[in-house]
């Protein structure tokens, strides 16, 4: 079996190639049952954030993963591959599930630390399984990847300083506003990120919260948990004069705030300045908002930009989780070389018991009935003769399984005891 | 009857103080509460401002514009006619945080036609003279805070804008803290050196009569004025910030340095006497 993860993140590709490569939530329930549907495959799953989007893959012997994850990706974003390939990262088999401890850390991540990425590999988790398209190594995979997440978060300060997009926002906002007292946020759309963003502001002493959304009831939920007003999404642009903070998220295919509207605002607010965050990908507000006066736009390249300085900072925790990481890979490796041998394992002990049951049947044969005491202790000593034999080659098996020798120990054995093909 | 003209002009004139009083107080805190009262004045000025030109009219037997004073107290009436006018159509109140210190300096002016008093003794007229000295100072203190804070306001949002900082501003403080560091020091400035202006009209007044009005520093001087109240307008109503209020401080920083230049010679005066 091959393993790959083949995608894009902000780091190899900017947010014009993000974009049109992300998959929107509905998206990837079909896009995964098209996956499974190619020719070797196996496993498959695809995370789809603002900051990457991944094809996770599990292919049988005989298919290249990589390739193959390429060309789906290339087919279902309609996106011409030579165009794509530039901009994307392949890690197969080992490479791989250090790359996914890492993304689930959240090592990989733009700001290193935050915690949504947890979620949202949980999420692109769940869906998978959902439709049926992880099923045992890769589900074993990801299961171990999340306690890996936990015991980073747990044993190093990682998450303490809470880092995060949403938090680097309010930090830019401070820089503008000063203090967030009294200032007034509007959140269009209702994804995760500006969820946590207007939490952050709020915290900070944001006073008024105006949420809207194409979908009325979740902007209801979301402005109850913040004290919020809920501003209807075909009018939202009415309420902007008085904003100082707009966070945008919206799924919109095209940007929902332009510069005409925005300039209209700051007619109307006197020039107060305006901080417009954009947190969407695609983007939500048109860049050439931010030439206005006192407008200042952040889309979610510029936030990375911005917290790069306190990266640097962070990178030392970094360091010291990048060593659980490479712990963890290699317990990981040895499981599931271990699970490798299993199978070894298992016929060469049936085949052992297999001929001391003939060899105990051909004894009976020859003695006529034994007394049950002779019976016991013919089982005892046969049983004990086939345990030892067997103990020599099962440990070295599992203790070898992940070294470089343990293919030709594998096929040495399986040889020598004729286990087989 | 030439007299109780220029009587009914001074009340105008300390009726148009208010509205000096109520355009400070939208500057500084944008409290629009005085507005009531400096329109009722202002009103009311008016009304004697033109029952003033009837009388010195029918003194003359025409129009007052006989000489600079009377020409800038009638141009200061037809500013006031108009704003009058444009408030009642529009309903412009913010207007009022320019026209009102304008027309009330420019009556002021024009009600320095002829001499009240001359200088009981040289003390006051010394101790006058170094007050307006000390005013004026306090004002361009004020004035280079706004311009620096301008500046560094400019910095922070470009800054912000490029989405990049510089080694050398890493630290400023936030663009909130510099507009209202600003506000305030344009604020202080402009009281100040609106008092200096005052006190460097009415000293320049009884100290020379009706020539002052004709040496080009004082001219320069009102210019100066004219221009750091139309900073001071655009700011507190039309909310200028970053490029254009960091270039018109600057701009009033250099107005104000000629002012200062063309009034070096202040000392000699002191040692006329």
């Amino acid at each position: 079996m091959n393993f790959c993860i083949t995608g894009v993140n902000h780091r190899t590709a900017p947010v014009e190639v993000r974009e049109r490569l992300a998959f929107d939530a509905g998206a990837i329930g079909p896009a995964l049952t098209e996956l499974k549907r190619r020719p070797g495959v196996l496993e498959g799953m695809i995370l789809s954030t603002c900051n990457r989007v991944e094809i996770a893959l599990a292919t049988d012997d005989g298919t290249e993963p990589a390739g193959c994850a390429e060309e789906f990706l290339a087919e279902t974003r309609q996106a011409p591959r030579e165009w794509v390939q530039p901009y994307l990262y392949r890690f197969a088999d080992r490479d791989a599930i250090h790359h996914l401890f890492r993304v689930a850390s959240s090592l990989d991540s733009m700001v290193v630390g935050e915690p949504q990425i947890l979620g949202q590999l949980k999420a692109a988790w769940a869906l998978a399984r959902e439709q049926g398209a992880i099923s045992g190594f890769m589900d074993t995979l990801l299961t171990r990847a999340f306690s890996v997440a936990k015991r980073v978060r747990t044993e190093t300060d990682i998450g303490s300083s809470a880092v995060s997009v949403s938090f680097a926002a309010v930090e830019l906002a401070r820089e503008i506003f000063g203090n967030l007292r009294g200032t007034s946020v509007m959140v269009v759309g209702a994804g995760k990120m500006a969820e946590a963003a207007a939490r952050h502001l709020r915290r900070c002493g944001a006073s008024n919260i105006l949420v809207t959304n194409r979908t009325r009831e979740r902007a209801v939920e979301m402005a109850r948990q913040f004290d919020g007003e809920v501003v209807e999404y075909d009018r939202f642009t009415a309420a902007l004069p008085n904003v100082d903070i707009v966070i945008t998220s919206s799924g919109a295919t095209h940007y929902i705030l332009n510069r005409e509207q925005v300039k209209k605002a700051l007619d109307a607010r006197k020039n107060r300045p305006v901080f417009l965050i954009d947190i969407a990908v695609p983007r939500n507000i048109d860049p050439q908002v931010n030439d206005l006066e006192n407008a200042f736009v952040y889309d979610i390249d510029d936030l990375q930009r911005t917290v790069d300085a306190n990266v640097e900072n962070r990178q030392k925790i970094a360091d010291e989780a990048e060593l659980i990481i490479q712990e963890e890979v290699e317990r990981m490796v040895a499981r599931l070389k271990a699970r490798e041998v299993a199978p070894t394992i298992v016929s060469l002990q049936e085949q052992l018991e297999s001929l001391r049951a003939a060899e105990v049947a051909r004894m009976k044969g020859r003695f006529g009935q034994l007394s049950p005491q002779q019976e016991e202790a013919l089982e005892a000593l046969t049983r004990g003769l086939i345990n030892k034999i067997a103990h020599g080659p099962i440990s070295e098996l599992r203790r070898h399984a992940s070294e470089p020798d343990g293919p030709q120990l594998l096929a040495a054995i399986r040889r020598v005891f004729r286990l087989g093909a | 009857m030439h007299e109780t003209g220029i009587l009914w002009l001074r009340v105008a004139v300390v009726l148009y103080s208010l509205g000096l009083a109520h355009a400070i107080l939208v500057i500084s805190s944008r409290r629009t509460s005085l507005f009531p009262a400096a329109l009722f004045a202002f009103y009311t000025g008016a009304v004697l401002q033109v029952v003033s030109v009837v009388e010195v009219s029918l003194a003359l037997g025409h129009v007052p514009v006989n000489n600079f004073f009377q020409t800038i107290s009638l141009c200061a009436l037809i500013i006031a006619a108009a704003f009058l006018v444009v408030y009642q159509q529009y309903h412009f109140a913010s207007l009022s945080v320019f026209i009102f210190p304008v027309v009330f300096l420019m009556t002021l002016i024009g009600s320095m036609e002829t001499p009240v008093a001359s200088w009981p003794n040289t003390r006051l007229r010394d101790a006058w003279l170094f007050l307006h000295v000390v005013l004026i100072l306090l004002g361009y203190a004020g004035l280079l805070l706004t311009a620096m804070g301008s500046i560094f306001y400019l910095i922070q949002e470009r800054q912000l804008k490029r989405k990049r900082r510089s080694a050398l501003f890493d630290r400023l403080p936030p663009l909130a803290t510099l507009d209202s560091m600003v506000t305030h020091s344009m604020t202080f400035g402009f009281i100040f050196i609106t008092l200096g202006v005052i006190a460097a009209t009415t000293w320049a007044f009884i100290e020379t009569g009706s020539r002052w009005i004709a040496y080009p520093r004082i001219g320069l001087a009102l210019l100066t004025w004219l221009v750091y109240l139309l900073m001071v307008f655009l700011r507190a109503t039309a909310g200028w910030r970053g490029r254009k209020a960091a270039v018109m401080a600057i701009a009033v920083v250099c107005c104000s340095a000629f002012t200062w230049a063309a009034h070096v010679g202040l000392r000699s005066l002191l040692e006329r006497r």
